[in-house]
């Protein structure tokens, strides 16, 4: 990554530089010294060099040592060896007369030494121990070191002999410490771009109005960024990944010309089952599967009666009916609704003439205890498309048309079991990594359904949870995140995806 | 809905051909393969079709689905020389009943638990959990006819199945598992029904347990069977039965019912007959099929069918419960000519799509909402009072209960968005601040769906200033002309809320949360709000 542009060096960059080109190499205290910057800002400077390829740092760890207590000591009075040479003057001097200036420690460390080295000779005569220094020295490593480190201590020792610091090392007399140091040195692009010629001036961090209006700008230096340096996260605001998906079957409906419809969350039993020809001891009115509310509400009189012939007999489309008692008063119980087909079979009644192509996106409510895949709460969506001649086959197209402006690319049909259509069909969509999924259902409203409301001609009816899809299209594995937003996961997941 | 186990020695014996054929096969007469096992396949079928709960139904529709046996399936009935007398002190409790001897039967394990599975689903479908149908099977060699259903004092005792003692009817609905699973189905009753035969022996006490004297074992070889109920359907579970049994070779014989002095033999099987028109057909499915196409699949469906003129005469098998109307049949012609053959078309039908403007609306609000920094949250509709009124220091209003609730959490609809957004919130304090998060969507208020947008920001240095800005930008961009009044809503500090007029009528709310609402959520971060009614 070298730069051959002296203008995208920061001041201190340019500074370190011409420092460095000035001295070659230096540690961090010497750069500071020469650059005039502060340790930390020059070392700065000296690493976006580095990686400009313009100085190169080198770590290196130096070893250093001190005297220990004991070694100062000598090296203030001298090591016991040399001053026993020196007490001995050059002759035989017997033991028991160094005992009269000298501790017994002192003298068993020197005897030691004196022996190993070949500094004197130690006799046996007669009872006595003599002391014969063999030759005067003029130099004693030992003690040349332990005078330096008093001295300078802690220094390195990397002038004197290894042998002498392994010693003096082991005799306990100087101990070592390691430290890592850095030398800094410029590089020959570096000197190139210094003989280039750098102009050191004030740089600009912040653009600013007084600069542009002054033309100011156009004199200094605009300090550059390093682009790969980390942002400060922003969290955009956006509409939550669900709504998206809701707006985009909306948005599917309408361009297949539907007209949206919407209606209101209560309803009576009456446009929730009883229209539907749902009988009234069916399982799925029971109060364990529907919310069911204390109110009641005003049931449509134009209807009642047809729709009360229809459940008893059959009307008169040759249907046999349920047989029993239909109840007015049960119909007319309130219930939140468990389907948006309640909304879709209203306006039908109230539109009976055709064509009619309407779809209802709404939350419905079954009464289930929640759980991964089940919430009393979610979306429908519902299409219906009523005409004169509309066939069975019509529905397959609608159902394949949708599915693949969903994005399945595949769909295939099953026969499906809905109390109020029939046919009933189970659309199924092909997803890569989980195979043939079923979404949604679908059929023709029954004739049981249609007839006592005045519809004349055959309505074609599809609907689908769209808590389904969002799990396969948001990914998501439980429909409960949908509901009770994480925020953190709102922020991370992309507008994008879907 | 009703899973049966398949178990494939037994269909592949009772179909005539190969497990993987029927498993292929089997989703296109209309039912979801639950999964599939080394030797058998659990397969749940429509509770409209409960002639398929059992193997031998199974089997009877897929040979005629894959050709191999197709039209209608007779069954031979003679008569047993056998008679049940109906009392009429059980009318009132229970007034219907049908009956049968089947005959020649060779059962195992596996068949017993068919057939008592069998029984469970159609006490369950047909039979509302045994309110409209309940079923009782009798080794008929261990009673004398004639036998006689009638209405009893409670204290009569018997020994129920699965007891080896006697217990009095009214001890069996307390002690019984069977008897206090029931019981309900007889409350308000002072006599309880009960099957004897000749010699007072007990057979059952519908619709709680039979008696161990007649308990169906692998030596039974002959059956009485009893449907009791409310209404037709009796006579509806028992064909299913006796056919299904009969699919595996036993003979079916009839049984005189005798009640007012009336007499009348069942089962009939007989089939019953609608005519079906060709155009009509035609016209439902869109397909162009003739008469000899139609028969063909309507005999693949296991019906009778001859043509007559522009109709077809079909004979509809005594086992279907469904076939309520032509329509129904119409499905039958469909699924007989494969829904995977139907070339999908999209109807000529032209129309112009229209949104509807309340949620034109919304999505405009959504856009303002995000234009300002807030991010869009979902929640639950579901909320109970605590979290909607008490957390929020509101005094509780009149609002939509539900009468069942799953739970404390989901008592009553929202009439206000803003406890879900503290509620969001209150699940977020980890994430890094500044929270901003919006809701835009229904409420219910007095009975009425409303559509409300709320929205709050939280972090150390939000106020009043903040929430005001935001709130007054919505409100332009929105082109309301509004004026600000002084607020007393209590989830908010009082000197620092304000309520929104639109026309002199207050629409919404806006300040700093109250810190005693703040620590309710179990947050401690200063919150500033708005909601404002938009529909």
């Amino acid at each position: 990554m070298a730069s051959d542009k002296p203008s995208t060096l920061t001041a201190n960059e340019k500074c370190i530089l011409l420092a460095l080109n000035k001295v070659k190499s230096a540690d961090p205290q010497k750069l500071a010294a020469e650059s005039g910057l502060q340790i930390d800002a020059a070392m700065q400077a000296a690493f976006l060099l580095a990686k400009k390829g313009l100085a190169n740092i080198v770590e290196e760890t130096i070893v250093l040592y001190s005297p220990t207590p004991e070694g100062e000591l000598y090296a203030r009075q001298g090591l016991p060896e040399l001053r026993i040479i020196a007490y001995a003057e050059g002759k035989p001097t017997p033991l028991i007369k160094l005992k009269n200036t000298f501790s017994d420690k002192e003298i068993s460390i020197a005897l030691g030494w004196l022996k190993q080295k070949g500094l004197a000779s130690i006799e046996k005569r007669g009872k006595e121990t003599v002391i014969t220094p063999l030759k005067t020295h003029k130099k004693y490593p030992p003690e040349e070191v332990l005078h330096y480190l008093l001295a300078h201590h802690p220094e390195t020792l990397t002038s004197y002999p290894s042998t002498t610091i392994q010693e003096l090392v082991g005799r306990d007399l100087i101990r070592c410490t390691e430290r890592t140091s850095r030398v800094i040195a410029i590089t020959n692009e570096g000197r190139k771009l210094v003989r280039k010629g750098i102009e050191i001036g004030e740089d600009l961090g912040q653009l600013t109005p007084d600069l542009i209006r002054s033309g100011e700008w156009r004199k200094k230096r605009l300090r550059p960024y390093d682009i790969h340096a980390s942002s400060t996260r922003i969290f955009a605001a956006k509409k939550h990944p669900y709504q998206r998906l809701l707006d985009e079957m909306r948005q599917i409906c309408l361009e297949m010309g539907f007209e949206e419809i919407k209606g209101s969350h209560i309803q009576t039993s009456f446009w929730n089952f009883d229209a539907l020809f749902q009988p009234q001891d069916h399982p799925a009115r029971e109060m364990q599967d529907t919310f069911y509310l204390d109110s009641k509400g005003k049931l449509p009189g134009e209807y009642v009666q047809n729709v009360k012939e229809m459940h008893e007999h059959g009307g008169d489309i040759g249907s046999t009916g349920w047989s029993g008692h239909w109840s007015e008063e049960l119909a007319k119980t309130n219930v939140l609704r468990t389907h948006t087909t309640a909304i879709t079979i209203k306006y039908l009644a109230d539109n009976p003439n055709p064509p009619v192509k309407v779809f209802c996106i709404g939350r419905v409510y079954r009464r289930e205890a929640i759980d991964a895949t089940h919430l009393p709460e979610f979306e429908q969506l519902e299409g219906v498309v009523m005409d004169e001649g509309v066939s069975f086959k019509n529905l397959l197209g609608c159902l394949a048309e949708f599915y693949h402006r969903v994005g399945f690319k595949d769909v295939r049909f099953r026969p499906g079991y809905f109390p109020y259509t029939e046919p009933s069909v189970e659309p199924e969509v092909y997803v890569p990594e989980l195979g043939w999924i079923e979404l949604g259902g679908a059929g023709i409203f029954r004739q049981e359904v249609t007839a006592p409301l005045g519809i004349e001609h055959p309505v074609l009816a599809w609907g689908l949870g769209v808590g389904r899809l969002a799990m396969l299209r948001l990914g998501l594995r439980d429909l409960r995140d949908i509901y009770a937003p994480d925020i953190d996961w709102l922020r991370r997941y992309p507008a994008c995806q879907l | 809905m009703p899973v049966i186990t398949l178990q494939y020695d037994d269909l592949k014996k009772l179909v005539g051909t190969d497990k993987d054929t029927i498993l292929k096969h089997i989703p296109m007469i209309g039912a979801d393969i639950e999964r599939i096992e080394d030797t058998y396949a659990d397969v749940e079928f429509f509770p409209d079709r409960p002639d398929l709960f059992s193997v031998e139904g199974v089997a009877r529709a897929m040979r005629g689905f894959l050709g191999i046996e197709t039209g209608l399936r007779k069954y031979d009935v003679k008569k047993s020389n056998m008679s049940i007398i109906i009392e009429k002190s059980v009318k009132l409790i229970r007034p219907c009943l049908a009956c049968a001897v089947v005959r020649g039967l060779h059962f195992n394990s596996a068949s017993i638990e068919s057939l008592m599975a069998l029984q469970e689903d159609l006490h369950w479908g047909l039979g509302r959990n045994r309110k409209k149908v309940s079923i009782g099977v009798h080794d008929i060699s261990k009673v004398k006819p004639p036998f006689v259903y009638k209405a009893v004092d409670p204290n009569t005792e018997f020994v129920p199945l699965d007891f080896d003692k006697k217990m009095s009817m009214r001890t069996i609905l307390k002690e019984h598992p069977k008897g206090v699973r029931f019981a309900h189905m007889l409350e308000g009753v002072n006599r309880y029904p009960l099957i004897v035969d000749s010699g007072d022996n007990v057979l059952s006490f519908p619709p709680i347990i039979n008696g161990t004297l007649t308990a169906v074992t692998e030596e039974t070889t002959d059956m009485f069977i009893e449907v009791t109920g409310m209404d037709a359907s009796v006579a509806m579970a028992l064909n299913i039965v006796v056919t299904a049994l009969a699919e595996r070779g036993a003979k079916i014989e009839s049984v005189e019912i005798i009640s007012d002095g009336k007499s009348a033999f069942t089962p009939d099987l007989s089939p019953t007959s609608r005519e079906l028109s060709i155009g009509e057909v035609n016209s439902l499915l869109g397909l162009t099929l003739d008469a000899k196409q139609i028969v063909r699949e309507l005999e693949k469906m296991r019906f009778g069918a001859t043509v007559k003129g522009e109709a077809i005469e079909v004979a509809i098998p005594a086992y279907r419960a469904d076939i309520l109307h032509n329509w129904d049949l119409i499905e039958d012609v469909a699924i007989g000519y494969g829904f995977d053959k139907f070339k999908p078309e999209l109807p000529e039908t032209a129309t112009i799509g229209r949104a509807h403007p309340i949620e034109d609306k919304l999505a405009l609000l959504r856009e303002i909402m995000v234009g300002l920094g807030f991010l869009e949250v979902t929640t639950f509709t579901l909320t109970n009072e605590r979290v909607h009124f008490d957390m929020m220091k509101r005094t509780q209003a009149n609002v939509t209960k539900v009468k069942h609730p799953i739970s404390e959490e989901h008592t009553m609809i929202r009439c206000t968005i803003l406890p879900n957004l503290m509620g969001v919130l209150s699940r977020n304090k980890h994430v890094e601040m500044q929270q901003k998060i919006f809701e835009v969507g229904d409420v219910i208020v007095d009975s009425k769906d409303m559509q409300k947008l709320a929205g709050v920001s939280t972090h150390s240095t939000a106020n009043f200033a903040e929430v005001k800005s935001v709130v007054e930008s919505m409100l332009k961009e929105l082109g309301l002309e509004y004026e600000i009044a002084e607020s007393n809503d209590p989830a908010f500090l009082e000197g620092r809320r304000a309520s929104i007029l639109v026309k002199k009528k207050s629409v919404g709310v806006f300040g700093e949360i109250h810190p005693d609402v703040i620590l309710n959520f179990g947050l401690d971060h200063p919150v500033v709000a708005f909601e404002i009614g938009v529909c």
